[in-house]
């Protein structure tokens, strides 16, 4: 890649973690493993011929673009050489490695879970079966921002 | 000449539900026997979920409306099967919308159908030919038919409003309808598309092409035709009389039906390869359709085949998208036809996977005669649409000519309804695969919500949208769904008349391109259209909900022929 081509992808990149979050943006947080790093992430639907990625019992189907920048070596934080994405379901029983992710800009995925954490940890190679190393950034998807409204003011009165 | 379907409706003679319900149940054609209470409605909500206290006791702000009112449904003839009807060039077919009797799950309802068929007759030509349909009007509202993707004259494109007036109860209206495409087509009314269309008004065109191997080899066919009907358990629910109900997202239906009836079936052999023809002509649901894990090829949409066949999980069908596939029943027994998709509950802020099945595919043991496994395996690529394509591929990368923003206005909406959705806008689905809520969806009406296609440019909205282009001019669109307007949705925007590419979604370019006229643009997307505009007219461009298209989403795109200057 040419210097220019660095500097617009950098421009990019910090365009993105500087944007207001969207229905297919993702703000992550940094850790104590990594207090510096910052990072976002934005949800690509996949492709499809219909124009829809989802899968056969309907959930949507998105590839995963992340960006990040200030993430240390992955060694100075243990033994470990990679950093690694992971979605998990918001109970955390069950996660799924989208792809290894580095400073810059890294697509990960298939992602079809309908509410998800996004993960990155630090890992000993980018292709663990499980994840056992420190998070250093992690997001919840644009769908964990549904609430219930079970005990709102507008429903006040109703038992379920 | 602007688009009046509201005002013929109130001036149609047959019009008759006069009163405007303050209650619930009162004065509601098809409501007897319901009970009010605090926290129940007459219309059906989801499982687990209950209507808002603040909209107890609300109706929506119109007269309501089914058809053939104060007519005993048995004394109207029963609804058939959707017969072929083969034409040459040069035929004539004489089509009747009429009042029928349909049976749905043992009740008997006053609806509509064409010549005394559920769906329409499946008129099949070939491509390239010609036909003449004397169309007869013998509901009690004003009608139309529109050649739904025909690539016609304009004059018959059925648009009232646009085209032509709205065919008046005891009318009639001839068209004469050409086939340059190969595919699978339909017709359905141009006006109050939420009663005419949902009560049974909708039929397929079969156009054959001349090549006996235009698509991989297959040992039947069936035409599906997908809908959907709102009961209250055997009861229809009422439609709004002056103007749509449901304004917000549609009705969404909760009996599915196939070719109008909800128990599909079909037999097959084992190894049969089935090439199934489906339209969506639901008002507002999307379609995501598999067949009991067997496997499935899609070959074509709308207007043309794909550039090259793919392997697919599912079918994703947007109101009045087409699709042509291939499933191969490979094992014997039953083979559900499900639509699987995950519902939002907003009342638990929770997704919950819903599946229907809308029909049974029953695969005996005897082995398919011919074997067309080892075409059904292979994914053919199809050359001429790539060459045809590759004519326009030079616009794929350059800036938009014209860009509109889908969005909404609203007021007068009820205040709870206003609440909710302001405080429950964090998150948008792509996608609303069900009616999520559905006693504020009911609630509103078209006189509340005002559906909008923005020109980015001018910022006119809607029919004051002036665009001219020339006949021949290939004209680049770019749609974007606002995810920030009050109640974002999908919206399936048809163009009538021409054919266009999509060829970006969200800045990822389409690799496999097919010829659509209908395409879905999911809330907060970006969808690039490349639009062949070749046929001259005035053509309309809409929102395919039908009660989007109800509330204001449409205009116009002028194709102005090449001889004449502007």
């Amino acid at each position: 890649m040419t210097q220019g081509r660095w500097r617009l992808a950098a421009f990019a990149a910090g365009l993105l973690l500087l944007s207001p979050v969207g229905p297919y943006d993702i703000k992550l947080f940094s850790t104590a493993a990594a207090p510096g790093a910052r990072g976002a992430a934005r949800l690509i639907p996949n492709g499809s011929p219909f124009g829809i990625g989802v899968t056969a019992d309907g959930h949507a189907s998105y590839g995963v673009r992340i960006t990040a920048e200030k993430l240390p070596r992955p060694d100075r934080l243990g033994r470990f050489t990679a950093y690694v994405a992971w979605a998990a379901t918001p109970d955390l029983t069950q996660w799924v490695r989208l792809g290894p992710a580095r400073n810059g800009t890294s697509t990960v995925g298939p992602v079809e879970l309908n509410k998800f954490l996004l993960v990155i940890t630090a890992e000993a190679d980018s292709a663990p079966e499980k994840h056992t190393g420190p998070t250093v950034l992690h997001g919840t998807s644009p769908s964990g921002w549904l609430q219930s409204f079970l005990t709102h003011p507008l429903f006040r009165g109703i038992s379920q | 000449m602007r688009r009046r379907p509201l005002a013929l409706l109130v001036a149609s003679a047959a019009w008759a539900t006069p009163a405007v319900a303050q209650h619930p149940t009162h004065g509601m054609p098809g409501m007897a026997g319901m009970h009010d209470s605090s926290h129940t409605m007459p219309i059906p909500m989801p499982a687990g979920m209950v209507m808002m206290p603040g909209l107890v006791g609300l109706t929506p702000g119109v007269t309501t409306f089914l058809p053939g009112h104060g007519i005993d449904p048995a004394d109207l003839p029963a609804a058939r099967p959707g017969a072929v009807t083969p034409l040459d060039d040069g035929d004539t077919l004489d089509l009747t919308a009429m009042l029928l009797r349909r049976t749905i799950h043992g009740r008997a309802f006053a609806m509509y159908g064409f010549n005394g068929q559920v769906p329409g007759p499946l008129i099949r030509v070939r491509q390239g030919a010609t036909i003449t349909v004397r169309f007869h009007n013998h509901i009690d509202l004003p009608s139309s038919v529109h050649w739904h993707g025909v690539r016609l004259d304009n004059r018959y494109d059925g648009a009232v409003g646009v085209t032509q007036q709205a065919v008046a109860p005891g009318g009639d209206f001839v068209y004469t309808v050409r086939f340059p495409d190969a595919g699978i087509y339909w017709y359905h009314p141009h006006v109050r598309e939420d009663v005419e269309q949902s009560m049974g008004l909708f039929g397929n065109m079969v156009v054959d092409a001349p090549d006996r191997d235009y698509y991989s080899p297959a040992n039947s066919e069936q035409v599906l035709i997908l809908g959907d009907l709102l009961m209250q358990a055997d009861t229809l629910i009422p439609y709004g009389g002056e103007a749509p109900d449901f304004a917000l997202m549609g009705r969404v239906g909760n009996v599915l039906l196939v070719n109008g009836e909800p128990d599909y079936a079909l037999h097959a052999h084992r190894g049969d390869v089935v090439r199934f023809y489906l339209t969506n002509a639901a008002s507002s649901r999307t379609y995501n359709l598999s067949f009991g894990g067997a496997p499935i090829k899609v070959l074509a949409s709308d207007v043309s085949r794909f550039e090259h066949e793919a392997r697919v999980r599912s079918v994703v069908l947007g109101p009045a998208e087409r699709y042509i596939v291939e499933v191969r029943f490979d094992r014997p027994g039953r083979h559900p036809l499900l639509n699987s998709v995950q519902a939002i509950n907003h009342f638990r802020g929770e997704f919950e996977a819903q599946v229907d099945t809308l029909g049974m595919v029953t695969v005996d043991s005897t082995p398919a005669g011919p074997d067309h496994g080892a075409a059904f395996d292979s994914l053919r690529a199809n050359p001429a649409v790539s060459r045809d394509v590759d004519r326009y591929r030079r616009w794929f990368d350059t800036p938009p000519d014209k860009r509109l923003t889908l969005t909404v206005r609203t007021s007068g909406l009820p205040l709870a309804t206003v609440q909710f959705m302001t405080i429950d806008t964090a998150y948008y689905a792509p996608v609303e695969w069900v009616d999520g809520m559905p006693d504020m969806n009911w609630l509103s009406t078209s006189r509340q919500v005002h559906w909008i296609l923005r020109d980015d440019a001018t910022g006119k909205e809607n029919e004051a949208i002036d665009w001219h282009v020339k006949e021949g001019s290939v004209v680049k669109l770019r749609l974007f769904n606002d995810p920030r307007a009050f109640h974002p949705m999908q919206h399936p925007i048809h163009l009538h008349g021409q054919r266009m590419l999509v060829v970006a979604r969200d800045g990822v370019p389409t690799l496999n391109h097919v010829w659509k006229d209908t395409a879905i643009v999911p809330v907060g997307s970006t969808v690039d259209l490349v639009i062949d505009a070749s046929n001259p007219g005035a053509w309309m461009l809409h929102c395919h909900i039908a009660e989007h298209l109800g509330a204001g989403m449409m205009t116009v795109l002028h194709v102005d022929p090449a001889t004449t200057a502007r």
